[in-house]
């Protein structure tokens, strides 16, 4: 497969240390507030419910009293090389070249759920019921996002809701380019111990920019080729090692 | 042309490929495609002028700065304010999802409401405020009039300090009654250390932020534990610090996870370990000597004015915490505690940190003192990075209440709930011996009772002997805005607004290392017809008339509040009015004045007390008129001679046979689910994972080796039995569980609110089979002894 | 009664006996028109699929069906382009099945989207770069092409025939049939290559990803040969289930034998060339995901999937089928026919529910599935209009060429050949 150009323009990422992160839900929380994401009567069955982003927990796999406990946030990865997009028949996904953000049109998605069955992450998920919001709970709804209806594939935008409200907010104030801090997404802003880092991957001034190049920085199933965005921080090896599948031998400790 | 059937055929095959060649019909598809899905039950969210309001969260007594944002006059979104000094940024997830409890139809009260049906069979009647308000005052009138206002009884879950809460007490004391309860809480623990080992009253602070090594004794510090918001901030400060966290718990909470450390001794044995570790620094001359020697009492050895030889902290401590012993009682290895000790010591500013889970139920008073004796000995008391002793907030005293003879005699009376009596001389209400005292008598000795932002049938231990004594209380008012266990029971609902309706306020909200007065402001007008508690109090007691109105001489909540506030700008300590604290969401020093010296030390001794002055008056007052043994047995305590003075370690007894009842269920808090007297919202419902949560039910976490020996697998069927009942549950197998332990969440087991919440899992509370903390009276809750049955 | 419709010179059963018969199938269609309604009605969460089996029994339904439907334009291939005329004798068959299996799909389809009203957007907002798009492009023209070849059969009923204009646009048609068969042939290349694309591409499932040469061309000719070695095995048992049900001889034994013969050499070729495609994965694909073979072989789609895949169904049934010695005894060549099409089934299970099954995330969970009685009915439905439609077209179209000079109408001891109905007089 040809691979495209990502130096030009805008490349969005998240780091996400997964050692301050100590799995408390509020990113989930706060994309879903933010993303007017439904909820059904029972939350309890993740394979047909809604969250943009999952969270993971993850064990070491030692006995008491040698246990460790790691969560593991997961939204959209945004891969620069993303495996739904080319899949979609109808065009319904796209990566966008001026934000490097994975699309997802609503209204034209047929639900075939292709791009479900392309993404290992599980970064997207299928409306398989009528979008709910138990009583009284639409005075929330938030004008930014539009509700999604049944039968349709939905994910992670990157709040790119919040990206477009910054840039209007430069346009205003006849700015091209925006700062650092002007826009971040949902999770990004709500996590309380400040474990998402989030920026321009293209942007070497970036935070982001510099922590991607820790030697504890890795992203989820590198090997696949998808080069996501979302890249994670660990000084713990075990974590590392479960963030992908390597043969015996091959993971390096770097501790 | 001629108009014959080949010729039809013709100009319909042709007609019909034209028309398809073109977009019309692509087009009126599309059209078609699109209009059919304009489905009425997928919401379309109304447009609006945005705007942003800053407030404070007052779900918990953290007291978070949250924005929220607005679209017309809706609030969409609650965000933690960057600039509050509590949370900086950070909320917890309950304070995000602050809009599905406002919003949320199905669980509130939408006006006053009077029970018509028998109770508990829910029917119910709308009725005018007035008319609800003079209900209850007639009432307490009545009451009043028979000379038996104690008959009044209220449990508060305000927040012991808030205007709230201070206003209820005045009401109470007011028309006469002693019975003014608060929901027990860790705090209730920490006000008696406090007032035991340095002598002044209210909450312990901790400067955790400037600690460099820090032992926590089981609070959950990720996991909800003090102002959630706050230490989640805390944590990325640790980090960047690279703070030491030891961190205590059976279980790898969040908390273990992120520690540096992490131990686990037998649960109830915390008090041996930090006695343990105090052997070693005493042992090893480890202690801070200048304030051993200048600021403490009942260190070393002492003989009384009369000759009396006193046993010191630290001969004790030697001759019955040693390593070894230490090792036998707790599990945790000898080499272990030596060597957290000496990292303790040799730390620039450790601090010890007692409480278990959230916070939010009280601890064991012997094990928190033994807890900040460790402290004491590293001389950390009111030192940067230590526990600090809360600095007075100069709000403004409202004038004393008039008291008239009916309610003189009844504040006479003594407290239905036994505290601040000589059995219970230190704690300051105890809801489970008022529980226990009314199921004990014939009829009820309250007449009625009062409930505000609190949800006991619920979130007590062993809820269902507090839900057989309300069944005997004659007339149960609840202010809860929710359609809750408690106020499901009640006869009379005056419903409160939810906390982003109305104005309340958080004095020094927990844990909190510097003085803060938070004040919240309403977000929204009122979705309902519901009424501010502070405002209805008021009313209330202007219509009971006489003494009880004129202690309530204010039009309503906000100037009773406002008057209180004035005396933060009268101090002039800040420059700063009514309108910037209301604008602010705060008013704060922003840093505690780290005054040393003894005067800070409020004891007898004025100095800080290894041996309590305090306990040993009790204990001595208690005793008259018995043997000194016989008082302690019935005081709960099982140590003997000087050691009954001091922290020491008392092994928590427990009422069930070991023998049948081989494991222990020890519940616990997530921060992801709320436990308290607010349902969990859907949102956190969300992040639960499907180990926890299955469907309706609960499972609980099992040691791999536990489960085994009962042939339990991940998700088998079980039944959980104590003495008090019996919770079907499934079993969900951690390796990080401590054997013959099982760990239960507390929130989940609803029979009120939503569908969303009710009958979800199982509630802990139902079987707990609580016993009483010795001296203190608290309800020991985390000591279950139980069996599991496989099913 | 139906007797003026019935060809001319074949006996057909009575209509007391062919009532019930069809009633059985509607009532089995009712129960897909059911399923159809649930799923239309109330959305997807009538079926046991969720985020993580994305596809489930309709896909692998799908699959099979568009691969065992391959008879019909493999046998147009062979008859008009090659100019096999040993197989006129099961053309009309064929076609008829390739028709059922390729509407059955596109219904099926129809269903399994979430949003049918929207599914035209794949012409409308196409992209190129989906193996979907050129699935679903080549599928729909096929059908197309398929319609045209059955509406000539349609047309010769004889009633229909009697009108003039059908006769005379029905002849047309047969003139131009091997135009239609070359389109069909290039149209089916494609979809059935690109159907096994779908899945080779997904480069983030390393249990379907096929890299380089081994996707393109070998993962398309995988799924084009393992289409055409069980779409005339399929047409095969077609046939000789309507012999068995109708109790008569309809083609002759030896377009069995060729049938099977096509099917056992393209068969064994296959299964040559899928094992190699599996060896080259296991060390290709595999080992660079950080994988070894047999963590995709866990659960309850264990490593028997394989064995069964391509050794019992595929190894076995090739050599049945190539053996003359085998194929010329019936049970044995019905026993191979059939492993062929399991292990064709088997498949297209494997490369639909296997790849979703396996988690790939480290710390992901393995998952099972099993449909609901919603899934099971669509699918049944799709079997019941197969039969039913199959079985009119064979009540009432000459279908089988061979049948009166196999089968002669006998009347009072004379057979009768070309000169129509009896009639009682």
């Amino acid at each position: 497969m040809k691979k495209e150009d990502t130096t030009k323009g805008n490349r969005y990422g998240m780091v996400i240390d997964l050692d301050k992160c100590t799995g408390c839900g509020v990113c989930l929380i706060a994309c879903a507030s933010e993303n007017n994401i439904p909820v059904m009567y029972d939350e309890s069955d993740k394979t047909r419910n809604i969250t943009w982003l999952q969270i993971y927990m993850v064990t070491n796999g030692k006995e008491f009293p040698e246990t460790e406990v790691i969560y593991i946030p997961r939204p959209c990865m945004q891969c620069d090389n993303p495996p739904c997009v080319p899949v979609c028949p109808a065009t319904a996904t796209d990566k966008d070249p001026t934000s490097g953000i994975i699309s997802q049109i609503y209204t034209r998605c047929i639900g075939c759920r292709y791009c479900m069955a392309a993404c290992p992450y599980h970064a997207r998920v299928f409306n398989w019921f009528d979008p709910w919001f138990p009583e009284g709970m639409d005075r929330y709804l938030s004008p930014e996002v539009s509700p999604r209806m049944r039968g349709v594939v939905e994910k992670c935008s990157f709040c790119h809701h919040r990206l477009m409200r910054a840039k209007a907010k430069a346009n205003v104030e006849g700015r091209r380019d925006l700062k650092e801090d002007e826009y971040i997404p949902a999770c990004v802003e709500a996590c309380p111990t400040k474990a998402i880092t989030f920026g321009d991957l293209n942007n070497p001034k970036h935070k982001i920019s510099e922590l991607i190049k820790s030697p504890h920085a890795f992203r989820l199933l590198e090997r696949l080729n998808t080069e996501p965005k979302v890249y994670y921080i660990s000084t713990k090896n075990w974590v590392r090692r479960m963030a992908d599948n390597y043969l015996s031998g091959e993971f390096k400790d770097r501790s | 042309m001629e108009f014959n059937r080949r010729n039809f055929i013709k100009f319909a095959v042709g007609g019909t490929g034209g028309i398809l060649l073109s977009p019309l019909p692509w087009k009126l598809i599309d059209d078609i495609a699109i209009w059919t899905q304009n489905w009425s039950w997928v919401p379309v969210p109304v447009r609006g002028k945005f705007s942003y309001l800053n407030s404070v969260c007052t779900l918990c007594p953290g007291a978070c700065g949250i924005q929220v944002r607005k679209v017309g006059s809706r609030a969409v979104k609650i965000e933690g304010r960057g600039d509050y000094p509590v949370n900086q940024g950070g909320i917890c997830p309950l304070g995000m999802a602050g809009l599905q409890i406002l919003y949320n139809e199905g669980i509130r009260w939408k006006a006053p409401m009077k029970r018509v049906g028998p109770r508990g069979s829910q029917e119910w009647k709308e009725i005018p405020w007035d008319e609800a308000i003079d209900e209850l005052a007639t009432r307490i009138k009545g009451l009043r009039e028979k000379g038996s206002p104690e008959k009044l009884a209220a449990i508060d879950g305000n927040q012991s300090r808030s205007t709230m809460a201070l206003l209820i007490k005045r009401l109470l004391s007011s028309i006469g009654s002693p019975n003014y309860m608060v929901m027990p809480r860790e705090e209730d623990t920490y006000d008696m250390v406090n007032f035991l080992m340095q002598g002044s009253r209210g909450p312990i602070a901790f400067d955790l932020e400037n600690a460099d090594f820090i032992v926590s004794f089981g609070c959950s510090l990720f996991d909800g534990w003090g102002a959630p918001g706050r230490m989640l901030s805390a944590s990325r400060e640790w980090v960047k610090n690279k703070t030491y966290l030891v961190q205590i718990d059976p279980r790898t909470s969040n908390t273990a996870s992120k520690a540096d450390l992490w131990l686990a001794p037998f649960p109830g044995t915390e008090a041996a370990l930090a006695l343990g570790m105090a052997h070693v620094i005493i042992k090893e001359k480890l202690y801070s000597k200048e304030f051993i020697e200048n600021h403490t009492f009942g260190f070393a050895d002492w003989f009384e004015e009369d000759g009396v030889k006193h046993k010191g902290f630290s001969r004790i401590v030697l001759e019955k915490y040693s390593p070894q012993v230490v090792e036998n009682i707790t599990g945790i290895k000898g080499r272990v505690i030596i060597e957290v000790a000496r990292k303790f010591a040799s730390a620039h500013a450790p601090i010890a940190l007692a409480g278990r889970g959230k916070g939010t139920l009280p601890g064991s008073l012997y094990e928190f003192m033994a807890v900040h004796a460790l402290n004491a000995l590293k001389g950390r008391v009111n030192k940067k990075g230590g526990p600090l002793i809360a600095d007075d907030i100069p709000l403004a005293q409202w004038s004393d209440p008039e008291y008239d003879p009916v309610a003189m005699d009844g504040l006479k009376k003594a407290r239905v709930d036994l505290a601040k009596t000589p059995r219970y001389p230190f704690s300051r209400s105890l809801v489970n011996k008022f529980t226990e005292t009314i199921n004990n008598s014939h009829g009820s000795p309250i007449d009625t009772l009062m409930l505000f932002s609190a949800n006991p049938a619920f979130t007590i231990p062993d809820s269902q002997s507090f839900i057989k004594a309300m069944a005997k209380i004659p007339f149960i008012v609840s202010f809860s805005p929710f359609m809750d266990e408690t106020s499901l029971m009640a006869d009379l609902i005056l419903p409160d607004h939810t906390h982003l309706e109305k104005m309340a306020d958080i004095v020094w909200p927990t844990g909190i290392q510097y003085p803060l007065y938070a004040l919240s402001q309403p977000v929204v007008k009122p979705i309902y017809r519901t009424e501010h508690s502070g405002d209805v109090i008021i009313s209330l007691a202007k219509r009971i008339g006489g003494p009880v109105s004129g202690s309530f001489q204010w039009a309503n909540f906000e100037e009773a509040l406002k008057e209180r506030v004035k005396g933060l700008y009268d101090s002039g300590r800040e420059k700063v009015s009514w309108a910037d604290i209301k604008e602010n969401g705060y008013w704060s020093i922003p840093a505690h004045s780290f005054e040393g010296g003894s005067d800070i030390f409020q004891t007898p001794s004025k100095r800080f007390e290894f041996f309590s002055t305090e306990i040993e008056l009790a204990i001595k007052a208690y005793s008259k008129g018995k043997s000194f043994d016989d008082a302690l047995l019935d005081l709960g305590i099982s140590s003997k001679g000087d050691e009954v003075y001091m922290p020491h370690y008392e092994e928590i007894k427990s009422g069930a046979d070991k023998k049948e009842y081989p494991l222990l269920l020890f519940p616990m808090e997530l921060i992801n689910l709320a436990s308290g007297w607010i349902g969990n919202p859907p949102y956190l419902n969300k992040t639960l994972f499907d180990h926890q949560l299955k469907r309706d039910d609960l499972f609980v976490e099992v040691n791999p080796k536990t489960a085994s020996q009962y042939r339990l697998k991940e998700g088998s069927k079980a039944i959980i039995r104590s003495p008090k009942g019996e919770l079907r549950v499934r079993i969900h197998l951690f390796h990080g569980a401590m054997p013959d332990v099982i760990f239960i969440p507390f929130g989940l087991g609803h029979t009120a609110y939503d569908k969303y919440l009710k009958g979800k899992g199982v509630n802990p509370n139902e079987i707990i089979d609580q016993v009483e903390d010795p001296l203190s009276g608290q309800p020991v809750w985390w000591n279950t002894r139980v069996k599991l049955i496989r099913i | 009664m139906d007797l003026p419709l019935i060809p001319k010179g074949v006996e057909r059963c009575s209509l007391k006996t062919f009532a019930p018969w069809m009633f059985l199938w509607l009532l089995i269609m009712a129960w897909g028109l059911v399923s159809a309604f649930l799923c239309l009605y109330k959305g997807l969460n009538q079926t046991n699929m969720n985020h993580y089996f994305a596809f489930g029994l309709w896909i692998v339904f799908d699959l099979s069906v568009i691969a065992l439907g391959a008879g019909a334009f493999f046998t147009g291939f062979l008859t008009h382009i090659i100019g096999k005329d040993e197989l006129k004798a099961i053309i009309n068959p064929a076609v008829v099945i390739g028709f059922i299996c390729y509407s059955a799909a596109i219904a099926t389809l129809g269903i399994d989207i979430g949003q049918p009203i929207r599914g035209w957007f794949i012409f409308w907002h196409a992209n190129i770069h989906s193996m979907l798009t050129e699935v679903s492009f080549c599928i729909t023209a096929y059908l197309g092409v398929l319609t045209i070849e059955y509406l000539p059969l349609i047309l010769s009923n004889r009633k229909l025939n009697e009108v003039p204009e059908f006769n005379i646009f029905g002849n047309n048609l047969h003139h131009i049939v091997a135009l239609f068969a070359a389109a069909g042939t290039f149209l089916s290349f494609f979809h059935q290559g690109s159907l096994g694309g779908m899945y080779g591409v997904l480069f983030a499932r390393p249990f379907a990803f096929r890299e380089g040469f081994l996707i393109w061309p070998w993962t398309f000719f995988l799924f084009i040969l393992s289409s055409i070695a069980a779409g005339p095995s399929f047409t095969l048992l077609c046939v000789w289930i309507t012999q068995k049900v109708t109790g008569k001889e309809l083609v002759k034994r030896s377009v069995f034998n060729t049938l099977a013969k096509i099917s056992g050499w393209l068969l064994a070729s296959y299964i040559i060339l899928k094992i190699i495609d599996t060896i080259s994965w296991a060390y290709g694909v595999v080992p660079r995901a950080g994988l070894s073979f047999m963590d995709f072989y866990k659960g309850s789609y264990g490593i028997w999937l394989i064995i069964a895949e391509i050794g019992i169904f595929g190894i076995i049934p090739a050599i049945i089928l190539i053996t003359p010695k085998y194929r010329e005894r019936n049970h044995l060549l019905i026993i191979g026919a059939l492993m062929n099409i399991t292990g064709i089934v088997l498949n297209r299970f494997v490369f639909t529910v296997q790849t979703l099954a396996i988690p790939v995330m480290p710390f992901d969970k393995f998952m099972g599935y099993l449909p609901t009685w919603q899934e099971w009915g669509i699918m049944m439905g799709a079997i019941g209009y197969g039969i039913l439609l199959f079985s009119l077209s064979y009540r009432y179209l000459p279908l089988f060429p061979q049948e009166p000079e196999i089968n002669p109408v006998k009347v009072f001891g004379h057979i009768i050949t070309d000169s129509g109905v009896i009639r009682r007089s």
